[in-house]
């Protein structure tokens, strides 16, 4: 009955367009799974030509979950990454995220479930230039209406947990690449998203830093139960993870779990 | 949810940009300035010229509902006698009425108005009300020749006092005043009516206008309830040529006159602000290109579109407050110039105005400052949407863009053609409004800029290969370089090219103008001297020469010919019209036509059969230009009608004039003067000798103008000059903004290339190629512009001069497209890019190429 009722509540939200959840599925808690993709398919007009970039792959990520998403270069991890946070829209295939089909939701509904639900980081930190450091970490909250006291508090308190207290009220171009890696986490979690979404975080970071930013988004994540997609082609960021998804010719296929 | 409906952090980050790119703002800011500040002077100079001809008007004829006017013999005042006598009107008053000066008071124009003191504390309440003229200036007044009344603000101005003796120069004759009182007005409104008159006695002006016997005119208050009757009754006993006009309408006849020119003022300085909006826009879009990496970012956020826009919209707000802010002082300070540049153009071409200040109407002022702030946001709409409809993942990639801006080149050229159709289109629907022509032109205008992309991109194709030839590689990247940059290069070009166009149109319009009234001149001058009186509408004065003046001039020894000419005003049915009645017998075959079914040499013969030539901005009022179309004049004999037979040009005022001959003028006017003469010299007389010599010669009879054929053209040239002084003015502004934008622009595109540059500088690439890279890539930027700007300039010209003119003026240009107003323009516009590339050329080059190509 739960689950028949989840089921319902979901329906009543979205429009779901095309597959029904099969009966194996059904049989699971439908509170474990997280995110699940289905025969997502999406491709680019390259010149006259159109280049498939996922080819209609399928994973289901369990709640909780540090999933790391291997490929090299153009493999199509950045633009897993975009469908997923509903910043591109799939050719075809579905999108369940938390109980919502991303693909049923208009460009409106969509950047609003981004904004409550989903933090970034980018491998170029992308802050904003003209907000300090403060600013820039509050910003989620403001968007999202959250910047009483309560907010205010974790925002310092995750401040103070990428060790940048003392540099609240500094600009990002006075930062070096580590700590401004630093803020962007911290921005990606101070509204207490359900889903953290990481694109190549180190990549920009030599290998001490990136340990170490790496090691700041793991703690960060598992220590609030939240779920954390990370995108590399490096094997050994992909090693903190719970599980590896190699994503090659389109598809996602499931890789064994890397010792660090 | 509860969301927040105003991030602070959002709008920080854009006001903190707005101040980091501070150049940039500050620009933007003085784009809007110039924009703003011309549309509020030249309204200030409007509404000054409007309420100074309600003061005038509201001065002069008080609270006369109707006046009786006569031809220009005037009105007996015997029949203003019988009028009271009769009963007919319990309200009348007598009044003369013309424009002195004296030499004693700046010798500008002063208002004389001749009233009966007794019949007049009715209608002129400014006259009575709370003055209380002591008994002994009033008896002066009463009984004393020459006694006249001033303000007290004059009378301060000019230093005058109870007593003081003035010499007052009407049509070239002297009078010897005195001041026999000083009027206090009681309120700010009588004052800045008294400021530009001056009262007497009506007996007292008949002396000194020489009227002796008649008046001007004579001004009623009729009861609204039986004017009808009263009028009836009126007309029961007027002589033949009299008749009872409504003030209101023959205000409203004069205002109109003035209107047309008045809107053509505002629509240009439209005009003006849509250069500086194209400055805006150029700069909006740059300021939104350089941070779709931003906005990007923010759409990964979850800022929705709805939030960018806002974003985009409030910055540009708060450049178009900062910038109507200042455009507003800028416009009270050149308000003051201009008002008297628009007040001098009036009184050139329309009538006296006597008002000197009128004040900064404070609606002119909102006017401009919500126009600013409103333009600004719509311009910056367009930005805005493009910067929320791009999709966050396109936005995280440079590439996308440029691939987008060449994806669109084609589509926006062909709706440039579209908007340049409609533009086009609006000339055609009938009926004269100025609007439409606006309307036109501006679609035109942006039609023309959404073609930049496009001619962009084939220009260089052309000049790649024959630049790379010449200039090696430096000559094959600048053009390489501008296309890649598309999307901010095509809009720099726009904006430029805008501004050129107007420059190039402007330039085109008054030099065809210029050339038209010189053909003009050159053609219907032929006398050698001309003599007429003075008079402070350039057009004509209608005070008549000295008979003995006319007798010398014909005894003159070197005088082989002399033409008398007589202008006046009467009364069409239309409205009052300026008549000119010439004896010419050569004015047939001298004037140039604009329509006329018989051979010039005919010409003569029919107006002494009673026919009359009309100009052509009379027939495009009246609407003459059928066949067997007639003018109804008000005569000594009543209503007349009389056969137009053909149209000719004239550009001595854009109301328009009749010409009939002399001989059927006296036929039907009880009038001999003669308020002007032509002189043509026997062979070997010198003209300026001869000029000199009428001078010393004629000055003890009557001060008159004597001028050479040379000079009066030169004078006439003068007034048509100072009527484009302003816009000459706005072409000056034109290309300031135009040389703005683009300074802006190159320095926004280096700056951005500064990474790129930087890599060609490790590379290898010395200094001084950096420089010429740089200033090629502006000068080929200019050298689209300029290319562009010719067929918009020429295509502006053709609307300004047929249409906008046509319906302003009524009158018709040829115009004429000189080469070199189009080199010209070209000029303009590459060595405004070039000059724009110096600062950052030098720039980037102070810049180590380390920094410039360490990430940011």
């Amino acid at each position: 009955m739960p689950c028949l009722m989840g089921i319902a509540v979901r329906k009543s939200m979205t429009k779901p367009k095309k597959e029904k959840i099969s009966a194996a599925e059904l049989s699971q808690p439908q509170v474990e799974k997280f995110l699940r993709l289905s025969n997502l398919s999406k491709g680019y007009i390259e010149g006259k030509q159109r280049r498939l970039v996922l080819d209609k792959t399928s994973v289901t990520i369990y709640k909780g979950e540090f999933v790391a998403i291997l490929g090299r270069s153009g493999s199509g991890k950045t633009t897993l990454l975009n469908l997923i946070s509903g910043i591109d829209v799939a050719d075809e295939g579905q999108i369940y995220l938390n109980g919502w089909n991303l693909s049923a939701l208009n460009d409106m509904k969509r950047t609003l479930y981004r904004r409550q639900n989903i933090g970034f980081i980018f491998q170029f930190f992308n802050l904003i230039p003209t907000l300090t450091v403060w600013e820039n970490i509050a910003l989620p909250l403001e968007l999202n209406g959250k910047l009483d006291k309560e907010g205010v508090q974790r925002g310092e308190q995750l401040l103070e947990a990428v060790g940048l207290l003392d540099r609240r009220n500094a600009f990002p171009d006075l930062l070096s690449g580590g700590e401004q890696q630093r803020v962007a986490i911290a921005r990606a979690l101070v509204h207490n998203p359900s889903l953290v979404l990481a694109d190549e975080p180190t990549g920009n970071l030599d290998e001490e830093r990136g340990r170490q930013v790496l090691e700041l988004i793991d703690e960060l994540t598992r220590s609030s139960g939240k779920n954390l997609i990370l995108v590399t082609h490096n094997p050994e960021a992909a090693s903190y993870a719970d599980r590896v998804l190699f994503l090659q010719d389109g598809k996602l296929e499931e890789q064994p779990r890397l010792s660090s | 949810m509860k969301v927040s409906f105003f991030p602070h952090n959002l709008w920080r980050q854009s006001w903190r940009y707005l101040a980091k790119n501070r150049w940039q703002s500050a620009l933007m800011v003085l784009g809007i300035a110039i924009g703003v500040a011309v549309v509020v002077a030249i309204d200030i100079a409007n509404t000054s010229a409007a309420r100074a001809f309600d003061l005038s008007k509201e001065a002069v004829a008080g609270k006369a509902t109707h006046q009786i006017v006569a031809g220009p013999d005037g009105i007996d005042d015997a029949f203003y006698t019988r009028l009271r006598r009769d009963g007919i009107v319990q309200q009348a008053a007598p009044i003369i009425d013309t424009y002195v000066s004296s030499p004693q008071m700046g010798s500008r124009p002063f208002e004389l108005l001749g009233i009966d003191p007794f019949a007049d504390g009715d209608f002129r309440q400014y006259l009575s009300q709370g003055q209380t003229i002591p008994i002994e200036q009033l008896i002066a007044f009463l009984t004393r020749p020459g006694a006249i009344l001033v303000s007290n603000e004059t009378a301060s101005r000019y230093q005058l006092s109870l007593g003081s003796s003035l010499t007052l120069e009407i049509a070239g004759k002297q009078q010897l005043v005195f001041v026999a009182g000083i009027l206090e007005p009681a309120d700010a409104l009588s004052r800045q009516t008294l400021e530009g008159m001056i009262i007497t006695d009506i007996a007292t002006a008949q002396e000194i206008t020489g009227r002796l016997g008649s008046l001007d005119r004579i001004d009623l208050i009729l009861p609204p309830d039986s004017q009808r009757q009263v009028i009836q009754q009126i007309e029961g006993i007027l002589p033949q040529g009299y008749q009872v006009v409504s003030t209101a309408s023959r205000s409203a006849s004069i205002n109109q006159m003035t209107e047309a020119f008045r809107l053509n003022l505002s629509a240009l300085s439209l005009l003006a602000l849509m250069v500086g909006l194209f400055l805006i826009y150029n700069t909006m879009t740059f300021s939104v290109v350089r941070r779709r990496t931003l906005y990007g970012l923010l759409r990964c956020l979850g800022v929705t579109r709805r939030e960018i826009i806002s974003m985009v919209l409030v910055e540009a707000f708060v450049v178009g407050v900062l910038g109507s802010a200042l455009g507003i002082g800028l416009g009270i300070l050149m308000g003051r110039q201009t008002v008297h540049m628009v007040t001098q153009t009036i009184n050139d071409l329309y009538y006296t105005t006597t008002v000197q200040a009128v004040g900064i109407p404070p609606a002119s002022l909102l006017k401009g400052g919500i126009l600013g702030v409103i333009a600004t946001g719509l311009t910056a709409l367009f930005p805005a949407l493009e910067a929320s409809s791009v999709p966050a993942r396109l936005a995280l990639s440079r590439s996308g863009l440029e691939r987008k801006a060449r994806y669109i080149v084609f589509w926006l050229a062909g709706a440039g053609i579209l908007l340049i159709g409609l533009g086009q289109g609006f000339f055609l629907i009938p009926g004269s409004s100025l609007f439409l022509g606006f309307g036109g032109t501006v679609a035109t205008l942006l039609g023309f800029a959404m073609e930049s992309a496009v001619a962009l991109i084939f220009l260089m194709v052309l000049v790649r290969p024959v630049m790379g030839k010449t200039l090696g590689m430096l000559g094959k990247m600048a053009p390489s370089n501008l296309v890649s940059n598309l999307s901010r290069t095509s809009v720099a070009v726009a904006s430029l090219m805008v501004a050129v166009a107007v420059v190039v149109g402007m330039t085109l319009m008054i030099s065809s103008f210029r050339s038209s009234v010189e053909t003009w001149l050159k053609e219907t001058l032929q006398g050698d001297i001309y003599i007429s009186t003075p008079s402070f509408i350039q057009t004509g004065s209608s005070e008549a020469i000295d008979p003995a003046v006319i007798s010398m001039v014909e005894a003159e020894s070197g005088a082989l010919r002399v033409d008398t000419l007589r202008t006046v005003r009467v009364d069409a049915q239309q409205g009052p019209v300026t008549l000119n009645a010439t004896e010419n017998p050569d004015f047939g075959v001298e004037r140039l036509y604009r329509q006329l079914s018989i051979p010039k040499d005919q010409v003569w013969d029919r107006l002494n059969l009673g026919e009359v030539l009309v100009t052509e901005a009379l027939a495009n009022r009246f609407d003459l230009y059928q066949p067997g179309s007639q003018v109804t004049l008000m005569s000594a004999a009543g209503w007349r009608t009389f056969p137009v037979m053909g149209i000719i040009y004239e550009y001595t005022s854009s109301e328009g004039s009749i010409w009939m001959a002399e001989s059927v003028y006296r036929d039907y006017w009880n009038d001999s003067g003669q308020n002007s003469i032509s002189l043509r010299l026997a062979d070997g007389v010198d003209v300026n000798q001869e000029v000199t010599y009428l001078q010393d010669t004629l000055s003890a009879i009557q001060q008159l103008n004597i001028r050479s054929n040379v000079t009066l053209r030169s004078d006439v040239m003068q007034v048509f000059d100072r009527t484009f002084a302003i816009t000459n003015a706005m072409r000056l502004l034109a290309t300031i903004v135009a040389f703005i934008g683009v300074l802006n622009t190159s320095m926004l595109l280096q700056m951005e290339k500064q990474r790129e540059l930087g890599i060609l500088r490790a590379l290898g690439l010395t200094k001084l190629q950096l420089w010429k890279l740089v200033l090629l890539e502006s000068g080929l930027m200019g050298l689209v512009s300029g290319f562009l700007a010719a067929p918009t300039g020429y295509m502006l010209a053709v609307i300004l001069v047929d249409v906008i003119n046509k319906r302003s003026f009524n009158w018709t240009l040829h115009l004429l497209p000189t080469p070199w107003v189009f080199g010209q323009g070209w000029i303009i516009a590459i060595i405004a890019a070039i000059l724009a590339g110096i600062y950052p050329a030098w720039r980037l080059n102070q810049m180590a190429a380390a920094d410039a190509i360490r990430y940011e």
